[in-house]
């Protein structure tokens, strides 16, 4: 008996060594070197997009024999906190163009010199220009834009005998239809109308209301042209457009229910086909053909606000140069590279891996002007997407617009959660939250 | 007083000061005996592992609270600041209604049905263990699928689940996590439903540690199922209770991830708590300032609640 | 001590003849009321706790699942949710998790044993302190911890040691937990002080004594501590996403959130892996269920 207890105390005195010994042999990190002929590169993607990323790089790395060290990572921010920390960031960083202000304000990025980009005049001033930041200098390459298109489902809406709708009520009533007449044909009352995350977590509730707000008039912030802001939320066609989401919320069926609380995360309605109406970026294109079939995806032209404006979101990515990295040659390599005509239609393909993901198109629209959507793409629906960037609008993407994203869905989501809500006095709320974040952001005029 | 409420207090007492060491002779408490060093010597690991990996970033995170964080611009002491940020959004101070609402109901539901849970469902049996197992089910899944699964039951329509079994009884249909005025209550039943099993399994093993002598004694004095919970059960059970305790204060102040999945803090901001307010703000807004000292009010505020949860029921184990 | 019940328990032995002594409510076996109303109330919670999950494990095997409707069984049975979660690779995933899982749980309970120990059976200056530090370490969201723990992570004390990639990156920073820790120190501390006297007597050390007679008699609470540390670790989600190096160090559980944003596999794959990352913690709760049933400490002060 006294012997098993010297045993096993030997033991826990082994596995104790044990473990301190393989903790001291891991001690011999990996630490990268700066002088190689490689790049870290970060994208915020999951494996769809990632499926898209690779066959550029893997073209990069052919061409340059620059190896890429890819990462596509989809807690973006967590990850790139956790890195900040150590003063370690990647060298290259693709993420959204409205990263820009807050990740400039954090010092996470290096200054650009357009002049020096090979390509840059193949890029629209225009895009340019939004990258600049508040002291005016360029932080980010652009990489690809987009803005929110319309998709519906084009055999649910054949069934029930409806046209393409042009307004805002034409479409209003194909939601409803879509709820009350079983498009799908299965006898249950089970489909219905518009796909909205309409969550404040993260702002998506501003993200699905920005479009109406901009085609009924409406408007978030204004630039005053001397690197001030003004905030012009509170107006009659704000409230125009936050009545007609809300009445929209309030028939039943015409929004999926529950929606107020979701997250994108949360909606996958229409590749499942219990809804047939979305708002949403090109990109989902290829991913809902492959859930509900090809021919019954359908982009359609912006339907009208009241005021006759089709004017929608507008998004995109670009490419950052991350702060700790010495590597400034080959960062400028890489974007060079991404900006070609090349790269730009390589991203757009929609192609299947050997791991059967179908990649979805991390070029939207092209950066750069001498692509042409409908030529690479051979798909008349890429070209409304097209058209419907050409009248877009953008947060901008030169101030820290997170704070103002979330001050305006907190109230969005208020107001749209209650059939009663006060509208001017939500706008209003609005309102206050932009004057005193501005303030806060030495914005103001 | 039976002769009961003597006999099982003295049976399952045990001894006061815990160890031996306080019976020993007071010449023998020198400063640094190799005996007052042994207990140190068992606390090494665990120390050192926590100075490394949870004190030293703890303390770090306070430092955090009272600086504009930016890794790449250097820090920017700003005093209170960040304090007084979080102190003037209405938003937070209607979130901490809503924390302290939902973590007590919370905890507390959680604490009578996981008491009965294990109550109904202590024994030997299969069939029990069958049980058992199922009530155990919510917690080893994901918390973010429980979420989900529970969004669909609670789908605000006739056709969804609940709606309909309550259809069937004659009640309309409710909104369920989708209306302002009730989607706090409808959180705290999910966050109930989540955390009672694990109350259940700590009774549980509280249970399991009772002199079954004690129930033989108690039934030869006949006593009344009641009696015996009073003076045989409940007072074994007071480690349990006091862990579940414990924990529920540690915990039920930063409540997250059942919200989050749920609602994400809304509609309308309804079921908005600290944490759910301390991530949009800080984390997904990169305000890391902010996100402290938020952190740093709850640390404290949970350090206060615990340290009086803790006093409360050593006292009542220095009371028997 | 022992003589008070030492009349009512030799009229007891009489009385011992079915399982009424199991439970504290003392449930008697038999057709009788309280037996019904107890069959009734354990079929309704039966339901209203394991329904989910049989939705859950239905869904895994529908090629048609579907996030608004919910089905007791697959609506279209397949595989397919299984193959489409290999191809992206969980099982990968799976394995870094029981990687970190195993020794994040030796570690994690050696210490709570050890720190409990001492906090539980010996008497000295600060005890409750060190008792409410280690509480402290639950009480700091994680979120707060998260960046200069990163820091520490990829230097570890100032010693160039990088666990960044390694699952010593998660298992190091979990190893000390407050819930354990006290549960255990609660456990302990109710563990008859004669029984330790008498080892004593006999000259038995320390660390035999912990190992030999007090851990034996912490069985129901090293099972808890067991079933709650395991889910504890297997749940992290921010610790493994800062401490990996790269996405093919990822746990499950963060896979799952993978998933969860991947909006070309349809529901039941997310499912699939849901009930993947469920099973390893049922196991082992299963494993662990018969430590929480056994009356222990009256048989150990007997023998």
């Amino acid at each position: 008996m006294l012997k098993t207890r010297t045993i096993r105390s030997g033991l826990a005195l082994a596995i104790t060594v044990a473990l301190v010994g393989t903790l001291a042999a891991c001690s011999s990190g990996d630490s990268s070197g700066g002088d190689d002929k490689s790049l870290e590169v970060w994208t915020r993607s999951g494996p769809e997009a990632a499926a898209s990323y690779q066959p550029v790089f893997d073209a990069f790395t052919k061409k340059t024999g620059i190896k890429i060290d890819y990462k596509p990572i989809l807690e973006f921010d967590t990850q790139l906190q956790a890195r900040a920390g150590q003063k370690d960031l990647p060298d290259v960083l693709i993420n959204d163009a409205g990263s820009l202000g807050n990740y400039v304000s954090q010092g996470f990025l290096l200054p650009i010199d357009k002049s020096s980009i090979e390509g840059s005049d193949q890029i629209a001033d225009k895009t340019w220009d939004e990258n600049r930041g508040t002291d005016g200098k360029y932080y980010g390459v652009p990489w690809s834009r987009q803005a929110a298109v319309t998709i519906i489902r084009k055999d649910w809406r054949e069934k029930l005998g409806l046209p393409v709708p042009k307004t805002w009520d034409d479409l209003s009533a194909l939601g409803e239809a879509f709820a009350t007449q079983d498009p799908d044909g299965d006898g249950v009352a089970d489909t219905y109308g518009m796909v909205v995350a309409g969550s404040a977590q993260s702002g998506y509730a501003l993200r699905w209301a920005a479009s109406y707000l901009f085609q009924a008039g409406g408007g978030l912030l204004k630039y005053n042209g001397d690197g001030t802001y003004k905030s012009v939320v509170n107006s009659p066609e704000a409230a125009t457009a936050v009545e007609w989401m809300r009445k929209q919320f309030c028939t039943p069926g015409v929004v999926v229910p529950g929606s107020i609380n979701l997250t994108t995360a949360d909606t996958p309605f229409f590749g499942q086909g219990t809804a047939g109406i979305s708002l949403t970026g090109p990109y989902n294109i290829s991913t809902f053909e492959a859930n509900v079939g090809a021919d019954n995806v359908e982009v359609i032209p912006m339907p009208a606000g009241p005021g006759g404006g089709v004017t929608s979101l507008a998004e995109g990515e670009n490419i950052y140069f991350g702060a700790s990295s010495k590597k400034t040659d080959l960062q400028k390599q890489l974007a060079e590279f991404l900006i070609t005509p090349e790269a730009q239609e390589l991203a757009m393909k929609v192609t299947t891996n050997e791991a059967g993901v179908v990649s979805q198109p991390v070029v939207r629209i092209p950066v750069n002007k001498t692509v042409d959507v409908a030529a690479v793409t051979g798909d008349p629906r890429w070209t409304v997407a097209a058209d419907a960037y050409n009248d877009s609008e953008n947060f901008p993407y030169a101030i820290d617009f997170l704070p103002f994203r979330q001050i305006a869905a907190d109230e969005l989501n208020a107001m749209l959660s209650d059939c009663n809500s006060d509208i001017p006095a939500g706008l209003k709320k609005i309102d206050d939250g932009f004057v005193a974040e501005l303030k806060n952001q030495n914005l103001s005029q | 007083m039976t002769t009961l409420s003597n006999g099982p207090a003295v049976s399952v007492e045990r001894p006061r000061p815990s160890t031996g060491m306080a019976e020993r002779p007071p010449q023998r408490r020198r400063r640094f005996t190799r005996r007052s060093l042994i207990p140190w010597l068992f606390l090494v690991p665990g120390l050192l592992l926590g100075v490394i990996f949870k004190f030293g970033p703890m303390i770090e995170g306070i430092r955090m609270s009272f600086v504009k964080v930016q890794p790449f611009l250097g820090d920017e002491f700003i005093g209170l600041d960040n304090y007084v940020k979080v102190l003037s959004d209405q938003r937070f101070l209607d979130a901490l209604a809503h924390t302290v609402v939902l973590g007590g109901g919370q905890a507390i539901g959680a604490l009578i049905l996981g008491t009965g849970l294990a109550l109904l469902l202590e024994g030997s049996s299969r069939r029990l263990w069958f049980v058992r197992t199922a009530v155990f089910l919510p917690v080893v899944t994901a918390v973010a699928v429980v979420g989900e699964i529970w969004r669909i039951l609670l789908f605000p329509t006739e056709s969804g689940f609940i709606n309909s079994i309550l259809g069937m009884v004659g009640i309309q249909a409710q909104g369920f996590l989708s209306d302002p005025n009730t989607s706090l209550g409808y959180v705290m039943a999910v966050g109930i439903w989540i955390s009672a099993p694990y109350n259940m399994v700590i009774i549980l093993a509280g249970l399991a540690g009772i002199d079954r002598a004690l129930y033989e004694s108690a039934a030869v004095d006949g006593v009344t199922t009641w009696q015996r919970l009073r003076y045989i059960v409940f007072p074994a059970l007071r480690p349990a209770l006091s862990v579940v305790l414990t924990l529920a204060a540690i915990r039920s102040l930063r409540i997250f991830t059942e919200v989050f999945v749920l609602t994400g803090g809304g509609p309308a901001g309804s079921t908005e708590v600290w944490m759910t307010r301390v991530f949009s703000l800080g984390f997904k807004g990169n305000d890391l300032g902010v996100a402290s000292a938020a952190s740093v009010l709850l640390l404290v505020a949970t350090l206060v609640l615990t340290v009086s949860v803790r006093m409360v029921s050593n006292r009542k184990e220095r009371a028997r | 001590m022992s003589a008070i019940h030492e009349q009512p328990l030799k009229a007891a032995k009489r009385l011992r003849t079915d399982g009424q002594f199991d439970s504290a409510l003392g449930w008697k076996p038999g057709w009788r009321a309280s037996n019904l109303l107890r069959l009734v109330l354990c079929i309704v919670v039966f339901f209203i706790f394991a329904a989910p999950f049989v939705l859950i494990a239905s869904g895994a095997f529908d090629a048609a699942a579907d996030s608004t409707a919910l089905h007791l069984f697959p609506s279209q049975p397949s595989l397919e949710p299984m193959n489409v979660a290999t191809g992206r690779g969980v099982w990968g995933y799976f394995l870094n998790s029981l990687v970190i899982v195993g020794g994040g749980l030796v570690l994690q309970i050696s210490i709570a044993i050890l720190t409990s120990y001492a906090l539980a059976r010996h008497r000295f200056r600060g005890q409750s302190f060190v008792l409410l530090l280690f509480l402290l370490t639950m009480m700091l969201p994680e979120e707060i911890i998260a960046i200069p723990l990163s820091q520490v992570l990829g230097d570890v004390g100032g010693l160039g040691i990088n666990l960044r990639g390694t699952p010593w990156g998660v298992i190091l920073p979990i190893a000390v937990w407050g819930f354990s820790i006290l549960l255990m120190t609660e456990f302990m501390k109710e563990i008859p002080l004669e029984i330790e006297e008498a080892a004593r007597l006999d000259g038995v050390g320390e660390l035999r004594m912990l190992w030999t007679i007090i851990l034996p008699l912490c069985k129901p609470v090293l099972g808890v501590v067991t079933i709650f540390g395991f889910m504890m670790i297997w749940d992290q989600y921010l610790l493994p996403l800062i401490a990996a190096n790269d996405p093919s160090d990822y746990t499950l559980t963060v896979a799952l959130s993978v998933l969860r944003a991947d909006a070309q596999v349809g529901s039941g794959v997310l499912l699939f892996g849901a009930l993947l990352a469920l099973l390893p913690s049922l196991l082992i709760y299963l494993l662990m269920q018969k430590s929480l049933i056994r009356g222990i400490t009256s048989g150990a002060t007997k023998g």
